[in-house]
């Protein structure tokens, strides 16, 4: 189901100065996809998400869950939030300490009435999707991370929702168990037909999870796209420095070829992505580390830049090398089995289309 | 949703404000009246005469020393207790849990009354047993002295400081003592250096928490103070309002606005203390434990230190009551004295219809006012902790000023008030100046259950389709049950115990135990008194049971 927004506002007041935790926010959750809600904290997006669910009141604005809408502040609409029919997993997963697995997901059914065999059916159903089948008897206080991560998530779509929401639910889980869960979750959220809003501030997670990620910043959704476009082509230098790491170098735009702008930067003329800019233009470049591949010795020819190693750290998989090009220090990463040393020369030569552009 | 939640708070703050702000308007009303049905004229009489009474001066100068001794004493022991459950390695830790659950078991008039049993200069036993051993010509202690009534008082107010001590100490973070013994001082300089002084606030509160039970202490100045003519603020206060016809309860509220005034500075100064104490002691996540200091040596002193403390506490008393109950007179214990034992004070208990009516007055009071009282504390407490808008701060203010209350003095207040309604001298009155006086017991279990209950556990069943009631009936109370139960627990004995206030809103017809007890101390009828005191142990302890036991049911199987 498709989740409309338009104009939703949200402003509070704290020690006397108002933050806008939603800023007129226009946006359109495709269905059927993972649609990410990505930014640093207080950014708005567990606000938002909230709004969704019907757990934050809006101040202005309008919610409109596929034909029905659950929120609208001219029609004086708001539909209370166990009306609206939709699933969601809780940052804290919020599993009740005082019942079992099996009423922990055998609730939302309960609330709609739905008969005892079939309540049961389906409990057992749901649980053997999230691959917990047998745990029904099991105490809520004797799971673990992990497995409460699971009967949140199997809560969330016993009742089969159109639409389930995620708040956070990965972090409070270890690195590598994150990591498991975020692939089950995609490989769980890929079997079936339904539209997941995902909110998260880790950047991993949402380019290894989403469909469609939207970058948020005060309030406001900046940015929107695929993972790829976030990471290759953001419009902006925010989002390029926030989804990854990245080299900002300041630059200004020289001549637009047809396959490229060539820009005077801080470290030198260097062919960019082509990008929308008039000449003049002050742009910043920005450098992903890992596209830049350090080599001996001094280089020649196009998109060159020449530099010296100033410190290079070992990170397990790779070296994080520093190295200064005149005033300016960049990052690249090196691979694990190099012979550069600080003080050495090095040069390397980038593609085009790993120079991004974005605007100042 | 809020809308809703706006009117709940007002409600509660009307009817909180009610309880609370009513006996203390009609206490200052009544102080500037003529007489309890003068109504429209105004007068300054009573103060003029109340504070140029000479025996005053010696009532505060009593009162002073009483209530200054006994917090010493108290938040110095329960320091010492504290230090050696957490940071030590002393056997046998299951006694601080005891120490700390006695004042619900051990009324405080019954603990007094033994007390004056053992070491009263005429016939108390240890004295008896003293002067047989050393064969002294009189007694070697008197408990109706200012010493006495520090020592028992304190002894009394121990378990209350040793809960706010504790809780500080276990909290502590170790490694502010493990660096000044890296930086060379010993266990003792450490101590005094580092420990002591980052607990400040903890021992501050404590000690402000006993002033303020010992400026509402009854029991103690009357069964132990009054025989010996040491008369503090309490009893001053008493003789004005119980000495037959000529009762002036203008004079008295005069005198207990400045007694009450005091509590209420104090309790403020308690509750900025304790919210100013999270700053300084630094808590560390959790897993975390103090280090154990090893005792060594001074285990097995320290040990029998312990064990004679908690005699006293916990098994002399009852000892005392139980053998005083059976033996005809006051005797040492001999094999004539059990030769003569028999069950006449508990017949004569039992027939006696005053004794009867008191007994089921109070249990009465203790099931229903505690179920009461505890309902509203559920809501009161909700809003306190989930609200948190402004009026829900002005409702926590207003709750908690009750802990200031010392009953007596509020007994006054309430009387005038109800004597001006048809509650006067039925057990209603009783009832609503129990809950008014006691609130705050029921509201501190019901938030600190309700700060545990994390928000997202209410949402995420609204999420699934469940209704705002739903919610409360599936979630929120079975989650309050711990709570719930052990509020009730606390305000039902206390009600079935209840002295000061009972002591002047009490009439004929509306008897409590601890009036009666009182009586009987008044009498010198120690055989029944003594009787009558097991018997309301016997019903707190039984109330205390039945109610967990009733909480269990309610608890999942397997958690």
């Amino acid at each position: 189901m498709e989740i409309q927004i338009t104009g939703l506002r949200k402003h509070y007041a704290s020690e006397g100065r108002i933050i806008k935790a939603l800023d007129d926010v226009d946006l359109t959750i495709p269905a059927n996809l993972i649609f990410t809600l990505l930014g640093p904290s207080g950014c708005g997006k567990t606000t938002l998400l909230r709004a969704i669910v019907g757990l934050e009141n809006p101040d202005a604005g309008e919610i409109r869950i596929g034909d029905t809408i659950v929120y609208s502040s001219r029609q004086g609409i708001n539909l209370p939030t166990e009306k609206r029919g939709l699933g969601m997993v809780f940052q804290t997963y919020a599993i009740w300490p005082h019942m079992n697995v099996f009423d922990n997901v055998a609730y939302p059914l309960q609330n709609r009435k739905v008969p005892k065999e079939e309540i049961r059916h389906r409990v057992a159903e749901t649980l053997a999707f999230v691959q917990l089948e047998g745990y029904e008897k099991r105490p809520a206080t004797r799971l673990s991370g992990g497995q409460q991560q699971r009967v949140a998530l199997a809560r969330a779509l016993v009742a089969q929702p159109k639409v389930i929401l995620f708040d956070e639910p990965l972090s409070n889980l270890d690195a590598k168990l994150r990591e498991e869960t975020r692939k089950e979750l995609k490989s769980f959220l890929n079997d079936l037909q339904i539209t997941a809003v995902y909110v998260t501030h880790d950047r991993v997670e949402a380019l290894a999870l989403s469909d469609t990620i939207a970058v948020m910043r005060a309030g406001s959704i900046i940015e929107i796209g695929s993972p790829k476009k976030i990471y290759f082509d953001a419009e902006s230098e925010f989002v390029a420095d926030f989804i990854g790491r990245a080299n900002l170098v300041k630059a200004v735009v020289r001549q637009q070829t047809t396959d490229a702008t060539i820009v005077d930067s801080d470290i030198g003329r260097l062919a960019c992505r082509k990008g929308d800019f008039p000449i003049d233009a002050a742009v910043t470049l920005c450098l992903r580390p890992e596209f830049i591949s350090l080599a001996k010795g001094e280089h020649e020819g196009t998109n060159v830049v020449n530099g010296t190693i100033v410190s290079l750290v070992f990170v397990g998989d790779a070296f994080e090398g520093e190295f200064r090009v005149g005033e300016q220090l960049l990052l690249a990463r090196i691979e694990p089995e190099t012979s550069l040393a600080a003080g050495d020369e090095v040069g390397f030569q980038v593609r085009p289309e790993h120079c991004l552009l974005v605007a100042k | 949703m809020s809308g809703k939640h706006t009117n709940l708070t007002y409600l509660l703050i009307a009817l909180v404000g009610f309880l609370t702000v009513c006996p203390v308007v009609m206490l200052g009303f009544g102080s500037l009246s003529e007489g309890l049905t003068a109504t429209g004229t105004f007068t300054l009489a009573k103060y003029a005469s109340a504070y140029s009474d000479p025996a005053l001066l010696e009532v505060i100068w009593n009162t002073v020393i009483f209530v200054v001794g006994a917090a010493i004493t108290a938040t110095t022991l329960a320091l010492f207790l504290a230090y050696l459950n957490i940071r030590t390695d002393i056997p046998c830790k299951f006694i601080f849990g005891i120490i700390s659950i006695i004042p619900m078991m051990i009324p405080h008039i019954l603990f007094s009354v033994s007390w004056a049993l053992l070491l009263n200069p005429s016939n108390g036993i240890l004295n008896l047993v003293l002067k047989e051993l050393f064969f002294l010509d009189s007694a070697p202690f008197n408990i109706y002295s200012l010493p006495g009534m520090i020592m028992v008082e304190g002894l009394l107010d121990l378990p209350i400081a040793y809960l706010i001590i504790a809780p500080a100490m276990a909290a502590f973070d170790a490694s502010l003592e493990e660096s000044s013994r890296v930086c060379g001082a010993s266990t003792a300089k450490t101590i005094f250096r580092i420990t002591l002084p980052v607990l400040r606030p903890a021992i501050l509160a404590a000690f402000i928490l006993c002033v303020i039970r010992g400026l509402a202490s009854f029991a103690v100045p009357s069964v132990i103070g009054m025989p010996g003519r040491i008369y503090v603020l309490a009893t001053h206060l008493y003789q004005m309002v119980s000495t037959g016809f000529a009762a002036d309860y203008g004079k008295a509220a005069a005198v207990g606005m400045s007694v009450l005034l005091t509590s209420i500075v104090l309790i403020y100064l308690y509750r900025h203390l304790t919210s100013a104490g999270e700053r300084f002691v630094t808590i560390a996540g959790r897993g975390y434990k103090p280090t154990i200091i090893k005792l060594y040596r001074s285990k097995i002193p320290l040990f029998i230190i312990l064990g004679i403390l908690s005699f006293i506490l916990i098994v002399l008393p009852v000892v005392v009551l139980v053998y005083t109950s059976l033996v005809p007179y006051s005797m040492v214990p001999s094999a004539r004295a059990f030769s003569m034992m028999s069950l006449k004070h508990w017949v004569d208990v039992l027939n006696d219809p005053i004794s009867l009516l008191s007994l089921k007055n109070s249990l009465f009071l203790g099931v229903f006012g505690a179920t009461i009282g505890i309902v509203l504390s559920i809501f009161v407490a909700y809003v306190i902790v989930k609200v948190r808008t402004r009026a829900a701060g002005v409702l926590e203010s207003l709750s908690f000023l009750s802990f200031s209350f010392p009953g007596i003095v509020i007994g006054v207040g309430f009387m005038w008030f109800f004597v001006r309604t048809p509650l006067y001298a039925t057990i209603w009155a009783l009832l609503i100046g129990y809950i008014a006086t006691y609130l705050p017991y029921g509201i501190r279990p019901l938030s600190s259950a309700f700060v545990q209950i994390h928000n997202h556990l209410e949402e995420s069943s609204l999420v699934s389709g469940a209704s705002y009631l739903t919610t409360l009936r599936r979630i929120v109370i079975p989650l309050l049950i711990p709570g719930i139960v052990s509020g009730w627990v606390l305000m039902a004995t206390m009600f079935v115990r209840e002295l000061s206030l009972s002591v002047v809103l009490s009439r004929p017809g509306t008897e409590v135990l601890a009036v009666q007890i009182l009586r009987f101390s008044e009498d010198g009828l120690w055989g029944r008194l003594s009787a009558l005191g097991i018997m309301m142990i016997g019903i707190s302890t039984l109330l205390v049971i039945t109610v967990t036991m009733i909480g269990n049911l309610f608890r999942p199987a397997d958690t």
